[in-house]
């Protein structure tokens, strides 16, 4: 088997996973269905990984350009396999993974939801690795498609309208997409990123307004996508409704990997650099304000959402920069946020499930609920908790190299303080996310004291697999802290970054670290203040809609446009 | 230049109805004349050059440019999945909740 075919095996044992499940609601008997659908998932999740790992030296020595199937390159879709795809394909596949491990014990269990997630699978990795302007569109349509089915497979009543208003919103964005795909076909007369950018260079004026206009319309659509400030407002409803392994499939994989196509595009582009410096400003706004909103919100999975949003702005802002530096710190927090964000979802997941509420105010005892539920060794509640010290980049876990990674390339300027406060901020809101565990407040202990157990929640039991994917997450967690500098250096290599990254157990980081968490706790303690609380319920109530969804997308657009149209 | 203001138009009228209409039907039809606008648009430029099909047997320099109808074909049927599921999602929000309009459903499912 040639490279070039074996690249192409990401983006297709997906696909032969997702027909292999979809053949086992074809066949008759429980038992061959089942087993039809648990090998079209090791064939899409497992098998992949044997591609990866044969396609590494490749990698290593710089990157494959080719076309599908071998065509020419004028008429074929070029494709190139370097190391940020690989990179994003690794991290696609591990979080995908878990999360199906995740949903064979809560669900939804369905061939056609395999299939589905397959589908969405392989369109991760076709977009990672896309270089072709049509190709990315058809690979975010799929990729879009399949996530919107996967939000509205939890059957709740609300996931059904979020899904709804996530299709038109990002389906309108596609339609500007394709705007600017005409804007550059008009101009070069080619689809490919390497065309593109030669017919650009051609140009006098490199394609003047036009090229300006048609970036413009591709950053905003794919914004949409990636959720960034000020065009995030679909994510919360999606993220918090969606069953938890897809929850944490959209969270920790499908907001990152079109960000991520979307840096290998502009790197061809002449307004490339400025459009990504606007959006790195925006991501690093988006890192400070989305947190502010998690901390007010009631609804543990919400909340959980909203930290996507914020943490996809460090991301982001460090994608923005437009360095290869930047572009390893962003993967780094990517893959980490990966994994801690994923095992948070389900593991706050399971945990509302055990309890039956998702009220981070009302919900107490939930170490008695786990126990209840079949979690005796509190498994789920031990994962959560690395989960929570991750993300809130407390040391030795991996969110602490990563932010510092993030952080460190913005020293000396504003964005270094306004990341800090973030990530304060961050210690706040999951310091509150964390009362669940305490007991129940005296005020609801009647009688003689004893322990006031919330009431039983149907049938639910914690299984094998769910403890086995929080488990497998949470031990990423700490593996990926503890070697960061190892994957670091790796990814450096992957990355083609020569500078070294700065040290990240210096005095200076920790003290940081340890102010972080003191700040952190004095604005818990104004959170869960009765000022602090009438004011998240004003956050919370300001008014949504679709409309101004559509108006920030829209002004967003024309900021991007007059930026890049009017100071070139 | 009328054809393509026409095209404006559609647009125009495709993105002003998917924000003001609260139907979820109406906006499932808005967002598929925005997407045929597009498709027009490329059709159109694609005629730039010249407007017979492209099959063998004619003067070169007379055909249309055959990859901005090749790309439409894939963006239609695209389009046909987005309209078909956000329909489907229209119809199983009004059996739960007997109404289409947007407010209203935001309002009984709890939104916050």
């Amino acid at each position: 088997m040639s490279d070039a075919e074996l690249a192409l095996l990401p983006v297709f044992l997906p696909l032969l996973g997702a027909a292999l499940a979809l053949l086992a609601k074809t066949v008759h008997g429980n038992r061959a269905a089942s087993m039809l659908e648990s090998a079209g998932a090791v064939v899409g999740l497992v098998l992949p990984w044997a591609a990866l790992a044969g396609l590494l030296p490749v990698v290593l020595d710089g990157g494959l350009p080719f076309t599908v199937s071998g065509w020419n390159t004028t008429i074929g879709i070029a494709q190139r396999l370097d190391g940020l795809a690989w990179l994003v394909d690794a991290l696609g596949f591990t979080g995908a993974g878990a999360a199906y491990l995740y949903s064979r014990g809560n669900g939804p269990k369905d061939p056609l939801f395999t299939a589905l997630f397959l589908i969405q699978t392989s369109a991760l990795a076709a977009t990672a690795s896309t270089a072709d302007l049509f190709n990315l569109f058809v690979c975010l349509e799929v990729l879009g498609l399949a996530s919107y089915v996967l939000v509205a497979s939890s059957q709740k009543p609300g996931a059904f309208l979020a899904a709804f208003s996530y299709l038109t919103v990002s389906s309108a964005a596609m339609v500007f997409f394709l705007i600017g795909l005409f804007g550059f076909y008009r101009l070069t007369g080619s689809l490919t990123y390497e065309g593109i950018a030669g017919g650009l260079a051609a140009m006098t004026d490199h394609g003047g307004v036009v090229a300006a206009l048609s970036t413009a319309c591709i950053v905003a659509a794919i914004a949409i996508r990636v959720a960034v400030m000020p065009v995030y407002g679909w994510l919360p409803d999606a993220h918090a409704l969606a069953p938890h392994a897809v929850s944490a499939v959209l969270s920790g994989v499908l907001i990152k990997t079109p960000l991520f196509a979307l840096g290998r595009l502009l790197a061809f582009l002449p307004d490339g650099i400025p459009a990504m410096e606007l959006a790195g400003t925006a991501g690093v706004v988006t890192a400070l304000v989305a947190v502010l909103v998690a901390l007010s919100q009631k609804d543990a999975k919400r909340l959980l959402a909203y930290h996507s949003i914020s943490q996809i702005g460090y991301i982001v802002a460090a994608w923005g920069l437009g360095t290869p530096e930047g572009l390893r710190a962003a993967y780094l927090h990517a893959l980490y946020h990966a994994l801690f964000k994923g095992l948070l979802f389900l593991s706050v997941g399971t945990i509302t499930d055990a309890a039956g509420d998702r009220n981070v105010y009302t919900l107490r005892n939930a170490a008695t609920a786990l126990v209840r539920s079949g979690d005796r060794r509190l498994t789920v509640a031990l994962a959560y908790a690395a989960g929570a010290l991750s993300i809130s980049a407390i040391p030795p876990f991996n969110g602490y190299a990563s932010k510092s990674a993030v952080t460190y390339l913005f020293k000396g300027g504003w964005e270094y303080w306004v990341l800090f406060a973030a990530g304060a901020c961050t210690v706040a809101s999951f310091l509150k996310l964390s009362m669940i565990f305490l007991p129940a407040r005296q005020t609801t202990e009647r009688g003689d004291g004893a322990d006031t157990i919330p009431e039983t929640h149907g049938e639910f039991r914690i299984r094998a697999s769910m403890k086995a994917a929080v488990l497998a997450l949470a031990g990423l967690c700490i593996a990926t802290g503890l070697f960061s500098g190892k994957l670091s250096i790796f990814a450096a290599r992957l990355l083609g970054v020569e500078k070294a990254s700065g040290p990240l157990y210096g005095f200076s980081n920790l003290a940081k670290a340890g102010l972080t968490v003191v700040i952190g706790s004095a604005v818990f303690a104004f959170a869960i203040s009765k000022p602090g609380k009438r004011l998240a319920a004003l956050v919370r109530g300001r008014p949504r809609s679709f409309a101004g969804l559509v108006l920030a997308f829209v002004s967003g657009l024309a900021a991007i446009g007059a930026r890049l149209a009017l100071f070139p | 230049m009328i054809a393509r203001l026409l095209v404006l138009g559609l647009f125009l009228t495709g993105i002003v109805g998917l924000v003001a209409q609260r139907n979820l039907v109406k906006k499932a039809y808005a967002l598929a004349i925005m997407n045929s606008s597009v498709v027009i648009l490329f059709v159109l430029e694609g005629s730039r050059i010249g407007t017979e099909a492209p099959i063998l047997g004619g003067p070169p320099g007379s055909f249309v440019d055959p990859v901005p109808h090749a790309l439409m074909l894939t963006a239609i049927v695209v389009g046909v999945c987005v309209s078909a599921l956000a329909l489907a999602l229209a119809y199983r929000l009004y059996r739960i909740y007997g109404t289409l309009d947007s407010d209203e459903l935001k309002r009984l499912s709890g939104h916050e």
